[in-house]
């Protein structure tokens, strides 16, 4: 069998898995595709392997921070898990690529079903609870160059690539700052030879030294 | 001779079945929650879940050099300790009393064993964790994108909402280590919100004149953990009958 590209599916129990796997479809999320809305039902979870999801809030209507990122460590539709049925925040495809789609009924009836889920899903959400945390302590203290360099290292090791698309509009969401605070920051990683930014595109030259450009916050969510 | 219990002064206790209530009750110890109080630190283990049914614990998120800013307030809606029954295991927060109060403490091995039943109890505390995260996210956005003044109303009215009277014990110092912003940026805010008479602050203790002057002052963040904490009760009141 091959392996499971999903950390979370992947520890689940092998029986409990591959019943979980007949309920799923492989999708191809598309990047810039809105997964949910605030507010609206919940109509589907997804568990990414290639792909990667943002997790953003708005203020009064407009994007206004990523709180949480979702790759193959995880599952966009927590709240189901919580036995909540709408999305508090919009779930946005930043990253192109495969992953596994349930629908909400079914995902209801295999959480009952299975216990070893149930205790995956709330180890992720204290996980992503961390991860919250973070970014509101991050965001108090830390200067947008050291956040950009640890919000790239993230979405490496959410994508296993040093290479994504990425525009500075985007990434402005991400980080809450405005574009010309984006630029500022990308242009001074990439004098110091740490990325490489052309036509959005960003290749990680140095992860090492991205590393100690990074605020402290990522070493403590490395996976 | 022992105070009266009523560990019903605790919303999520409140809320549950009777039958799991009783069952809980006698494991419920009552214990004060002194200002200041450290209930649990970074990176530590929780020996206990708390329930409060009075004052404030603010849980604070600290970097590694030591400065904190708070994340959410937990009062007798909530419960501090979520970490223990999540499978967390350590935390990257510090739970610290804001305001002194009281609560009832359920020890981790009992709490694990009621959340592992799956009944009422496990559908609470998994719906307060997503008002938690929503709180939460709240917090990162408005540290994000408001000013200061915002903040600090939106700090007073969630403090306000879980004490019984106007008035909070409570130096600006404190203030700014919760909001993690300096002493100074408190001390212009709050004398701008006393100037217009919406609080009066004297010695440590901040009362608030007007609340609905207040309302209007703060950021949308506000409402949005208000309504979901209210979301919440109603939903409450669904699982209990």
């Amino acid at each position: 069998m091959a392996a499971i590209p999903n950390s979370l599916l992947a520890a689940l129990p092998r029986k409990d898995y591959q019943r979980l796997l007949s309920g799923m479809i492989p999708v191809d999320l598309g990047f810039g595709d809105v997964l949910y809305e605030p507010g609206k039902p919940i109509r589907d979870v997804y568990f990414p392997s290639e792909s990667l999801v943002s997790l953003l809030t708005l203020v009064e209507g407009h994007l206004a921070l990523e709180v949480g990122l979702v790759g193959r460590d995880g599952m966009v539709g927590v709240p189901l898990a919580l036995g909540i049925d709408a999305s508090p925040v919009r779930a946005l495809v930043q990253g192109g690529g495969p992953a596994l789609r349930m629908d909400a009924a079914r995902f209801r009836r295999e959480l009952r079903r299975s216990p070893s889920l149930q205790r995956a899903l709330h180890r992720y959400v204290y996980a992503l609870m961390a991860q919250i945390s973070q970014t509101a302590g991050c965001n108090r203290f830390h200067v947008v160059q050291s956040r950009l360099a640890r919000w790239l290292l993230m979405t490496r090791d959410r994508v296993r690539s040093g290479e994504f698309r990425m525009t500075h509009q985007f990434l402005s969401h991400m980080l809450g700052v405005r574009r010309v605070g984006v630029t500022e920051a990308a242009s001074a990683l990439q004098r110091r030879k740490l990325i490489e930014y052309s036509r959005g595109n960003i290749s990680i030259l140095d992860h090492r030294g991205l590393e100690a450009a990074a605020c402290t916050c990522y070493q403590r969510f490395k996976p | 001779m022992r105070a009266r219990r009523n560990p019903k002064q605790n919303h999520l206790l409140a809320a549950l079945p009777a039958t799991d209530l009783a069952r809980l009750a006698p494991l419920l110890e009552a214990v004060p929650l002194e200002l200041g109080a450290v209930i649990y630190e970074s990176g530590g283990e929780q020996a206990h879940v708390y329930f409060p049914t009075s004052g404030i614990v603010s849980l604070l998120y600290v970097m590694k050099d030591g400065a904190s800013a708070e994340i959410a307030v937990v009062g007798s809606e909530g419960m501090v300790g979520i970490s223990l029954f999540m499978g967390g295991g350590t935390t990257p927060s510090r739970a610290v009393v804001q305001s002194a109060g009281k609560a009832y403490r359920l020890d981790a091995a009992q709490i694990k064993l009621e959340f592992a039943r799956g009944g009422a109890l496990q559908r609470l505390l998994l719906r307060y964790t997503q008002a938690l995260i929503t709180q939460m996210t709240q917090t990162a956005v408005c540290n994000r994108h408001h000013v200061l003044e915002q903040q600090l109303c939106r700090w007073l009215l969630l403090s306000l909402d879980r004490l019984p009277s106007s008035e909070l014990v409570m130096t600006q110092q404190l203030i700014a280590n919760m909001l993690g912003v300096r002493r100074e940026g408190v001390t212009e805010a709050a004398g701008r919100l006393q100037a217009e008479g919406l609080i009066s602050y004297r010695r440590g203790r901040i009362e608030v004149l007007d609340r609905a002057k207040l309302e209007e002052r703060v950021c949308e963040c506000y409402g949005v953990v208000r309504r979901e904490s209210d979301r919440l009760l109603a939903s409450h009141a669904a699982i209990a009958a």
